[in-house]
């Protein structure tokens, strides 16, 4: 009973008419960067940030999600129609749909894919509200050395799910710890890594790095080669699935949504490994795995419901721990900090209008994207027809407004044109940026909880493995720590290796 | 990859370059956590979180370089083979131009060059959409900005915005 009527309380907030508007304006630019290729879920987010300190908090967060999980909508259609992944969770979702689209069958494949997504968005959500609560129940009891831990855990887990070699990942999650803990020490208010720049006391912001990393980079690396697009002329047919394209796609759906849902709430977990592992776990399943990568529609139903449904789940550690499990939820941890807020096991019972108010949102923020993707998929066909050359000296452009607009300072432009290079030659090096957000995110934290445990203990290093779910969480990350150096568990790694970057 | 692309203990290597980076600015964190005190096990000092991740930042840095050169990695050259590296090579010219000058010059003097230089670098706009566009999206933003939103950007020297 407590739930529906938490429920209700949260349908009030987020039906209130500026609610509604920026939950609209949230999917709406998320289906915008879903579709367009070079542009992803992370880059539109960081370039929003700032916006959300123009409204309330609910808003502001509000449209934060909605980006999110509109940007996992959005990315099928480039996947479909152009064979090129609007963002990295619809990498898998080109294999089959574009196969689908070449034989006539787009309607099928983005209806499909609308369907399954908005099923496994409408399941994530559902459980959300049964879990998060009961979870948060629990996470009260959580000290400084589980939340440590944990910390450690997301960020093992991330850098074992990061493209490329593992040293270089925990590297750049090193340096990210360092960026993190650059201004005034939170115990000694000690001024770490300042150079005597009085804009670096509070530390370097998270909008610059982020904007930099992912916006700035992300258009040099794209400026490097002409983006070529096959774009499916066809006029789009027969959105709606047939009775046998149901058939086939019930299972999928269902198992995609379930397994995303899981590895969604997992830290470093997320909807691109979702995507991934829905889509092997299909191919395996089938009686006719053969015909995967010729157009069968489980292919595109099961990880478009996998990929939502994790983004659904990702929502769980960051609300009911305060900690996010992926670099989007480290964005989204910004946007409450940004607030005055900060998410954990008391931000239910004291903010309920928030927390119930964001899921409430997110149920109509599918609904909404469900009518923006299929009526109205002809606007974003058009949209794919948009010059890259016009688009990306506009992104550049607003990236420097967004930031400069979230500080009003000259410094933090400054801070994020050397992050843009910086992450450009990282690229190019192979050190992926995800890592090294996270980290920069979590750094504080991790560093405010190790000295508290450390002087509750008496300086007692068994505290760490005293404690039950510390010491799971630590001996899960020592696990993956040494799994790549067995061949066997580095090939696994290699195929689930994931570019957040996208 | 052939041996031009694929080299073991050279100075092209690129994956040493990396490690080398890497080890420097481990070395680096280790010293400035030093200087800031370590503290004791029982009260952790502002250096300590610092001391500990430079060590792990040198660890994985020599792993890097180990495997640099054992299993060799590829030239620095490689790395920008088959693409248009002088296009990234001109944004990031254009991008420090930009911040060198947008403090003395103010927001609309210096972002409508750039505009302007982006259009015409990346992919060419033609002149008769670029120049519109380069003064009308900033002027457009910068008025945005200020008369709705009542945030002034920098108006420069000159006073212009």
């Amino acid at each position: 009973m407590d739930t529906l009527a938490n429920v209700a309380h949260g349908f009030g907030v987020a039906l209130l008419p500026i609610n509604l508007l920026y939950c609209f304006i949230g999917v709406f630019i998320g289906t915008l960067v879903g579709v367009l290729p070079g542009i992803g879920p992370i880059s539109a987010m960081s370039l929003l940030l700032p916006v959300t300190l123009s409204g309330t908090p609910e808003s502001g967060i509000i449209m934060m999600a909605g980006i999110y999980y509109g940007s996992m909508y959005g990315g099928s259609t480039t996947s479909i129609l152009v064979n090129i992944p609007g963002e990295a969770a619809s990498v898998v979702t080109c294999i089959d749909g574009h196969q689908m689209a070449k034989q006539g069958r787009a309607g099928p494949a983005l209806g499909i894919s609308a369907f399954g997504s908005f099923i496994a968005g409408t399941f994530a959500l559902v459980a959300l509200m049964l879990v998060a609560p009961r979870l948060a129940g629990i996470a009260i009891a959580f000290g400084p050395a589980e939340y440590f831990s944990l910390m450690v855990l997301g960020l093992v887990v991330l850098t074992f799910l990061t493209q490329g070699s593992m040293p270089k990942a925990l590297l750049m999650a090193c340096i990210g710890v360092v960026l993190g803990l650059v201004g005034l020490d939170s115990i000694t208010a000690q001024p770490r890594l300042t150079f005597g720049r009085m804009e670096l006391i509070d530390g370097i912001g998270l909008v610059p790095v982020v904007m930099g990393l992912f916006g700035v980079a992300e258009v040099l690396l794209n400026t490097e080669q002409a983006i070529k697009r096959d774009i499916i002329n066809a006029k789009i047919t027969q959105l709606l699935p047939n009775k046998a394209d149901w058939q086939a796609s019930a299972g999928p759906v269902a198992r995609g949504t379930l397994l995303g849902f899981l590895l969604g709430i997992l830290p470093g977990g997320g909807a691109v490994v979702a995507s991934f592992a829905s889509y092997a776990l299909e191919k395996r399943l089938s009686k006719t795995p053969e015909r995967f990568g010729h157009g069968a529609i489980e292919g595109v139903a099961g990880p478009e419901s996998a990929n939502n449904a994790a983004a659904g789940g990702a929502f769980i550690p960051l609300m009911t721990l305060g900690i996010p499990p992926n670099v989007v939820m480290a964005l989204l941890l910004g946007a409450f900090v940004i607030h005055g807020l900060q998410p954990g096991p008391l931000l239910i019972t004291q903010n309920p209008g928030l927390f119930w108010g964001i899921v409430a949102s997110m149920y109509i923020g599918n609904v909404m994207l469900l009518i923006l993707n299929l009526p109205m998929i002809g606007m974003w066909v058009q949209l794919l027809k948009l010059p890259y050359n016009i688009l990306f000296p506009l992104i550049i452009l607003f990236t420097i407004l967004g930031v400069y607009c979230s500080s009003n300072n000259v410094f933090d432009v400054y801070v994020m044109i050397a992050f843009g290079i910086i992450g450009y030659f990282m690229r190019k090096l192979g050190y992926e940026p995800a890592p090294l957000v996270l980290a920069f995110v979590l750094g504080p934290m991790m560093e405010n909880n190790l000295r508290k445990s450390l002087i509750l203990s008496q300086g007692d290093l068994w505290t760490f493995v005293q404690r039950p779910i510390s010491a799971t969480c630590l001996a899960l990350a020592m696990v993956l720590l040494i799994a790549p150096l067995l061949p066997a568990l580095r090939k696994k790694r290699e195929l689930v290796a994931l570019d957040e970057g996208a | 990859m052939s041996n031009q692309t694929n080299v073991k203990l050279r100075l092209a290597n690129s994956e040493l370059w990396g490690g080398l980076i890497g080890l420097a600015l481990g070395g680096f964190v280790i010293w400035q956590g030093l200087k800031l005190k370590l503290g004791t096990i029982n009260d952790p000092g502002s250096g300590y979180v610092l001391f500990y991740t430079g060590i792990l930042m040198c660890v994985f840095a020599t792993s890097i370089i180990v495997s640099a050169i054992t299993e060799g990695g590829p030239t620095l050259a490689s790395r920008w083979e088959n693409v248009r590296w002088s296009k990234p090579l001109l944004l990031i010219a254009c991008l420090t131009a930009f911040s060198f000058a947008l403090e003395p010059l103010g927001f609309l003097l210096s972002s409508i060059p750039l505009m302007l230089v982006l259009l015409r670098v990346i992919d060419p706009v033609r002149w008769t959409l670029a120049i519109p566009i380069a003064v009308l999206v900033p002027a457009g933003m910068w008025w945005v900005l200020k008369s709705l939103l009542l945030i002034q950007l920098p108006s420069g020297l000159f006073g212009v915005g």
